[in-house]
């Protein structure tokens, strides 16, 4: 029976033709580096959004890759210092735990709720940047706890291969994750020795005739053509001490000189990082 | 985490244990020199089920056992690459040969980090433990942080080898297990084979019977001559690196400690574990570059990745000096002036954990003690290479 309420379609489908004649496709969208070498991204830093926590910051940092897309934003709290609970073993210092945790949406990929195996690595990365800078025998018997959550991951979305950037695109997140923490932890009123904060320095090149590789600091890794060697610094300017020193990439050994200057340069940037954050805790006690 | 277990010594066994390590040159409880090893026992190829496999029992009875598996997967197309299609697959293959001959040195190969999957296993851990993934995290960030070694699980254009590599801790880990991980995983990479290819260009891969064919995946400079098939097929392979190695190294004042004990790691002032991977020697000479006019002891080295290592000297407990101990007379009122004044001023011979981060110059000496040519990696490398072969 045939329906004669309706106006049916042709009973053989067709396609809509399409017409392959725009502009054929630009493969080298690769954004090129705006900024001086060593000058590091604008930062917003603000103490205080959470108010359940005993400390708690939001950091985002613009991206200049694109206009109109952000660039990261890390939410971190801080509970404690409480009393810890009386079955755990006596402990002379505060007890330290620090979770880093990606949002699902957060990145390109969707990360699931249960934390990976690189959030656990960032974790202890960023539990290493903190004990050097908390006087931990202050609080004998007592546990904090670190939260940082990333809300939105620093990648570019227009790069449809994925090219090995996540690894690089971590140490950026890194280094966020230690100046929103040391941020929060000031807000929660935890004595440090000083206020620790994160940078990062490369190694890049970004022509491919074999010139000579250049040091740039806080890279983006979509914008070079790659990236040789990066690191982590953790610094306490006023100490200067480093507490967490994250390196990777491929060095030749006779060439330490390139390796002190990437150091020095991550330490720079941590400075840069450092003085956003002395201006954001003046900020709210003054 | 694994290298902050809890150190069962006193605050005074602490000071003494410290001030003897920061002596020159130090005195280590167990009477080694500052870059000595501990003794090992190190045997290849236990397990006939598995590619490469290898086990290293320390003398302190610390053991672990490494298998690695490979399997052969489809490489994931990406739009915007050069897309390889089934149909075309044979044709691409013949032009693949004579684009080969053409350009020999043109390497075509690729890699990705995710061919390559670690898992760490430690008795009376968590599997979810975050010092395990810490663990199993550095050891691959090691191994693929220079590209090159995935690019040698590489088939075709369309498909490519997956390695595990399994590594179990048999032993409680009594001291911190990295070095004792990283040099087992060494030996393991060393003897892994796959099993020669047959099939050309981006066919699907179709592979040699004949086991003793197998080429290594890190092909012997030695061994090159009685296996003449690993010749052929790997032909533009730079067949000189070998696996990377993790060596912990801590400072304790002005000395320099490789592979430290649980012990002296406990009043350790800054660890680091730094991952190095030396080209053989018989290569050097081609690959030495600006130096080669010099004669060389060693081989050329390349950093690949350092970590900071949080020292469990941070959470051991601290000592009380007599002025501030009410049994030996000290003001047992409201101790708050004597508390601050005790954490202000160190005194002789009495234990603080400690505070603070490390020198750039502390770490750059660590770093470049490491890197030394003829150095300690040298001598393991060296040693690993002895095991495998012997």
């Amino acid at each position: 029976m045939n329906d004669r309420r309706r106006i049916n379609g042709p009973a053989g489908a067709t396609l809509a033709p399409f017409f392959d004649d725009a502009a054929p496709q630009d493969l080298d969208t690769r954004s090129t580096r705006s900024r001086p070498p060593n000058a590091t991204r604008k930062l917003l830093l603000k103490t205080g959004v959470t108010p359940s926590a005993s400390g708690s910051a939001y950091l985002e940092i613009e991206t200049s890759a694109k206009p109109g897309l952000s660039g990261l934003k890390l939410s971190c709290s801080v509970h404690g210092p409480r009393a810890l609970p009386k079955s755990a073993p006596f402990s002379p210092h505060i007890v330290l735990s620090t979770h880093v945790k990606y949002a699902p949406f957060a990145t390109q990929q969707r990360r699931g709720y249960l934390r990976d195996s690189s959030e656990r690595d960032l974790g202890i990365h960023l539990e290493t940047a903190l004990r050097g800078a908390i006087i931990a025998d202050r609080w004998p018997k007592s546990g904090v706890d670190i939260i940082v959550s990333i809300i939105e991951g620093d990648q570019d979305r227009e790069t449809s291969k994925l090219q090995g950037d996540e690894v690089w695109d971590m140490m950026n997140t890194l280094s966020g994750c230690i100046t929103v923490a040391a941020a929060a932890l000031a807000d929660a009123g935890i004595d440090c020795v000083d206020t620790v904060a994160g940078g990062v320095a490369a190694l890049v090149q970004d022509a491919d005739d074999g010139s000579a590789p250049s040091i740039a600091v806080d890279p983006i890794p979509s914008e070079h053509k790659r990236i040789l060697a990066a690191c982590c610094v953790a610094y306490l300017p006023t100490r200067d001490e480093v507490t967490n020193l994250w390196f990777r990439g491929d060095l030749p050994a006779s060439d330490l000189d390139l390796y002190t200057s990437l150091v020095g340069h991550g330490i720079q940037a941590s400075k840069n990082a450092n003085r956003v954050l002395i201006d954001c805790l003046s900020g709210t006690v003054g | 985490m694994a290298s902050s277990q809890h150190v069962l010594l006193s605050p005074a066994e602490l000071a003494y244990l410290h001030a003897s390590l920061s002596l020159t040159p130090p005195i280590r409880p167990d009477g080694r020199s500052p870059t000595q090893f501990r003794p090992l026992v190190a045997e290849t190829g236990i397990l006939p089920g598995t590619n490469g496999s290898a086990r290293i029992c320390f003398a302190d009875g610390t053991e672990a056992i490494v298998g690695v598996k490979a399997e052969v997967e489809r490489t994931a197309q990406r739009p915007g690459e050069e897309t390889v299609f089934l149909e075309e697959g044979g044709a691409g293959g013949d032009g693949d040969d004579e684009e080969e001959e053409a350009g020999q040195g043109l390497d075509k190969r690729k890699g990705d980090a995710s061919w390559v999957e670690m898992t760490v296993e430690i008795p009376g851990l968590r599997d979810d433990d975050s010092g395990t993934a810490f663990l199993a995290a550095m050891l691959s960030e090691a191994l693929l942080a220079d590209g090159e070694f995935a690019k040698r699980l590489w088939i075709n254009r369309r498909f490519h080898w997956k390695l595990y590599l399994d590594i179990i801790l048999i032993s409680p880990p009594l001291s911190y297990p990295l070095p004792l991980l990283s040099l087992t995983t060494h030996l393991a990479l060393l003897s892994t084979r796959l099993p020669r290819l047959k099939s050309e260009g981006d066919e699907d891969p179709f592979f040699d019977d004949d086991w003793a064919a197998a080429p290594y995946l890190f092909p012997r400079t030695t061994s090159s001559s009685s296996t003449p098939s690993s010749t052929t097929t790997k032909s533009p392979t730079p067949a000189a690196t070998r696996p990377p190695i993790t060596l912990l190294v801590m400072a304790v004042g002005n000395n320099i400690i490789f592979d430290p004990s649980k012990e002296e790691l406990a009043v350790a002032d800054v660890a680091l574990a730094v991952s190095v991977t030396g080209l053989s020697p018989s290569h050097e000479t081609e690959t030495g570059g600006g130096t080669a006019g010099e004669k060389q002891t060693g081989r050329n080295l390349r950093l690949l990745s350092i970590r900071t290592i949080d020292p469990p000297s941070r959470l051991t407990a601290p000592g009380v000096a007599n002025a501030a101990n009410t049994a030996y007379g000290a003001s047992n009122g409201t101790s708050n002036g004597t508390q601050k004044m005790a954490e202000a001023e160190a005194v002789e011979g009495v234990w603080r954990p400690p505070r603070g981060g490390a020198k750039r110059m502390v770490l750059g000496a660590l770093v470049q003690k490491v890197l030394e040519r003829g150095g300690v990696v040298d001598e393991v490398l060296d040693a690993l290479e002895g095991a495998d072969s012997g």
